[in-house]
């Protein structure tokens, strides 16, 4: 047998293996910044969901994604029978399952604007119409060969297919959602309603930089000259600036070392670092990530001031990050990894490539937007309604959507 | 009821006080003085006369002459006599002078530093002993009561008693000791600027965009004036006397005049600029109601506090490592 058809495939079904992982990080992140009464279901739910969209995406969205179609949607492959691909030097099914992990990271970040305050049916309904009519375009236009891919849009390993495209589905959802109880006051001023677990948080995100090593040096698809060991350098670097500079940048405007903050800083640097870690130096992912960790800081006050309930900070963390990492490629791509589309600003480029990026994004962004708001507002109309009770809200999700509390005996005590 | 027509005289006569920080913590006085003497009064009818000579101090705010518009309780008291009887009469009066100001519109203390807590009504000798345990333990409990008690004041009875504790107090054996104690205990300081020189105001909940004036600008004032009176032996109170009284070996004239100056613009900032709807509103400056110059001042005060807070910080710990006493 070819042994680098068989050193890619085992790479890359690491790399799967890892991305998977995330969902255990997105787990602990998510309870962990957010109240005890709401844990339990956030935990089943993060899992649920991966396993509806895993389906969905087997059945439909891998074929949407990534089949033979036109500019704008792949038309074969459905119930994908894990058959090799033609012009892939790895095994077709170790292909999907990292395609696959992808799809369900994007769904899960969806999910993160759902937080404490969504009846556990809309997560379902929208796992299903996400799995089909969100995620699968979007990756077909960048990766699947379709109109984007054609300008030479840079997305190495997602900081737009997967992330924005998460994010913006999570930014319909809190606006549909509306804030949770107790978060602003009459007179319009915010409460901070604090996570219950800062040690899952950091814990989350130590689980998430390290499957990323899958989810970015995994996206070389291959073991071809261990390029993935340089991916791997600088998604590390990025996620290091991005934790540095979200401390110092809290520290330097709040005058404390906000630990939370700190985390989204990490996690924005790895999220900016996605779309450019194939593509540029090593000096410019400290850059990159650097940035990230300040848009962050700033991103999570002006969501906040403006009324938008983000438990967990995904539309700065996935999206303004993700918007920038895309963008950060038109800067600092450089020519000599340019493997798809032109060098960046700084590099001779001009600024083609800035213009085809900020396309990207503005594209996959509205499009994600748009589609899960509708698919949001059809499924609000079929249930009657995808927000809890207030008493239900209050009581907590874990009882009201699973009859048991995460945390039995702390919370009933209260 | 008596003591509403106590909330009622407060509430006509505090609106027209509360322009001046001195008028206004006059008034305080008179209205719980008032309160008190309401209280034996009610207390005498049920059960019969004052058994011997007695006090009754204040302390936070109220025993630094220090009080915005709403205040909480801060007090205990002190009798002569040591029986089973004399105990539960003054233990009563201090419950029903506590009831009487919680009616008359100063909530209880949170912490329960009030004379209906036994902890705080004890006898004079009672109250010696207390006093050695407390600076013998010097548990972080114990350091933080002695800090509160440096702070009474006699507002009713027998002036004496407050001072004869205070002095046993200053006259411990080893006060270095105690000293550092005290420092240690006072360090922790809200910070309210950034290194960008922007005021830190609180992010969230009903005070955002409001500035915590009773931490980050009152406290350092206060903290430091009460270090250095319990190091130069001050029976004075209020943090404008103390720094009046302390010698000029210690702090130049000229700071002195700064500091008090600042520290009186501080508590005339709170007065005229904090929403006085509560006993929590008045300690949040609303800094957007402010003009640019008057940014600048608080700024300035802020500035000012720590610096004051730190050099005598600074003097203390030279002082301890020195051996001083």
């Amino acid at each position: 047998m070819n042994i680098d058809f068989l050193l890619n495939s085992i790479w890359v079904m690491l790399g799967a293996v890892l991305v998977i992982l995330m969902i255990g990080g997105f787990i602990l992140l998510e309870t962990g910044s957010t109240r005890m009464k709401n844990a339990g279901h956030i935990a089943g739910k993060t899992l649920l969901t991966f396993s509806i969209g895993s389906i969905l995406f087997w059945a439909v969205g891998f074929a949407l994604a990534f089949g033979k179609g036109n500019a704008l949607i792949g038309l074969s492959g459905f119930f994908y029978s894990g058959y090799d691909l033609k012009g892939l030097s790895l095994s077709g099914a170790v292909y999907f399952l990292f395609q696959l992990a992808f799809a369900g990271i994007s769904l899960t970040i969806a999910f993160g604007g759902f937080a404490e305050r969504a009846k556990l049916g809309a997560y379902l309904a929208f796992a299903v119409l996400f799995s089909v009519f969100v995620y699968p375009p979007i990756a077909h236009w960048i990766w699947g060969g379709g109109w984007l891919a054609e300008h030479g849009s840079q997305d190495f390993a997602g900081s737009t297919v997967v992330h924005l495209t998460g994010a913006m589905a999570a930014f319909a959802a809190t606006i549909i959602l509306k804030p949770r109880i107790g978060k602003y006051n009459k007179d319009g001023s915010a409460n901070h309603l604090a996570g219950h677990n800062q040690v899952f948080t950091a814990l989350s995100v130590l689980l998430l930089w390290v499957g990323w090593f899958g989810f970015n040096a995994g996206s070389t698809l291959s073991a071809d000259k261990a390029f993935f060991g340089f991916v791997a350098l600088n998604t590390n670097l990025g996620a290091a600036a991005g934790t540095v500079s979200a401390m110092i940048i809290s520290w330097l405007v709040m005058g404390k070392a906000d630990v939370p903050m700190m985390l989204n800083g990490a996690l924005a640097g790895l999220v900016a670092i996605t779309a450019s870690c194939g593509f540029v130096d090593p000096w410019a992912a400290v850059v990159i990530g650097f940035i990230a960790g300040i848009l962050v800081f700033y991103s999570i006050r002006f969501f906040e001031n403006r009324k938008i309930d983000d438990p967990i900070a995904a539309l700065s963390v996935h999206g303004t990050a993700g918007v920038w990492g895309t963008l950060s490629n038109g800067l600092f791509a450089t020519k000599a990894l340019a493997s798809v589309g032109k060098p960046g600003l700084f590099y001779g480029g001009g600024f083609h490539q800035l213009g085809i990026q900020a396309i990207g994004v503005v594209t996959c962004g509205v499009f994600a937007f748009i589609v899960s708001y509708i698919l949001l507002l059809i499924i609000k109309a079929a249930m009657n309604g995808i927000r809890v009770t207030e008493e239900e809200e209050i009581i907590g999700l874990d009882m009201s959507e699973h009859g048991s509390y995460g945390y039995p005996e702390l919370v009933k005590a209260e | 009821m008596g003591y509403l027509k106590i909330r009622n005289y407060r509430e006509q006569k505090i609106g027209e006080a509360a322009c001046d920080h001195f008028t206004l913590n006059l008034l305080h006085d008179d209205i719980m003085k008032r309160t008190i003497n309401l209280a034996i009064e009610m207390i005498t009818n049920q059960s019969g006369p004052l058994p011997c000579p007695f006090s009754f101090f204040v302390m936070g705010s109220s025993g630094r002459c220090e009080q915005s518009v709403w205040s909480d309780q801060d007090h205990g008291l002190i009798y002569y006599e040591q029986s089973d009887g004399v105990k539960s009469y003054f233990w009563q009066l201090g419950k029903e002078i506590s009831k009487g100001l919680n009616a008359a519109g100063y909530q209880y203390c949170d912490g329960g530093v009030m004379a209906s807590n036994l902890l705080w009504c004890k006898s004079l000798s009672e109250w010696q002993a207390q006093l050695s345990k407390w600076i013998e333990e010097s548990s972080w409990e114990s350091i933080r009561y002695l800090l509160i008690f440096i702070d009474a004041r006699t507002i009713f009875g027998e002036n004496d008693y407050v001072e004869i504790l205070k002095k046993q107090i200053f006259q411990t054996e080893n006060k270095a000791a105690l000293m550092t104690k005290f420092l240690t205990n006072s360090m922790h300081l809200k910070k309210g600027i950034n290194l960008l020189g922007q005021l830190l105001t609180e992010t969230h909940g009903p005070y955002a965009g409001s500035l915590n004036l009773k931490e980050i600008g009152i406290f350092p004032y206060v903290s430091a004036a009460r270090l250095l009176a319990v190091k130069e032996n001050l029976l004075e109170t209020s943090t404008l006397s103390r720094l009046s009284s302390i010698p000029e070996t210690l702090m130049s004239a000229e700071k002195k005049k700064l500091y008090k100056n600042q520290f009186l613009q501080l508590l005339h900032f709170r007065l005229m600029y904090c929403r006085h709807t509560d006993y929590h509103s008045g300690h949040y400056l609303p800094v957007s109601k402010l003009s640019k110059e008057d940014i600048k001042r608080v700024k300035e005060i802020i500035k000012n506090g720590s610096a004051l807070f730190h050099s005598v910080r600074k003097g203390l710990e030279k002082g301890d490592s020195n051996g001083h006493k």
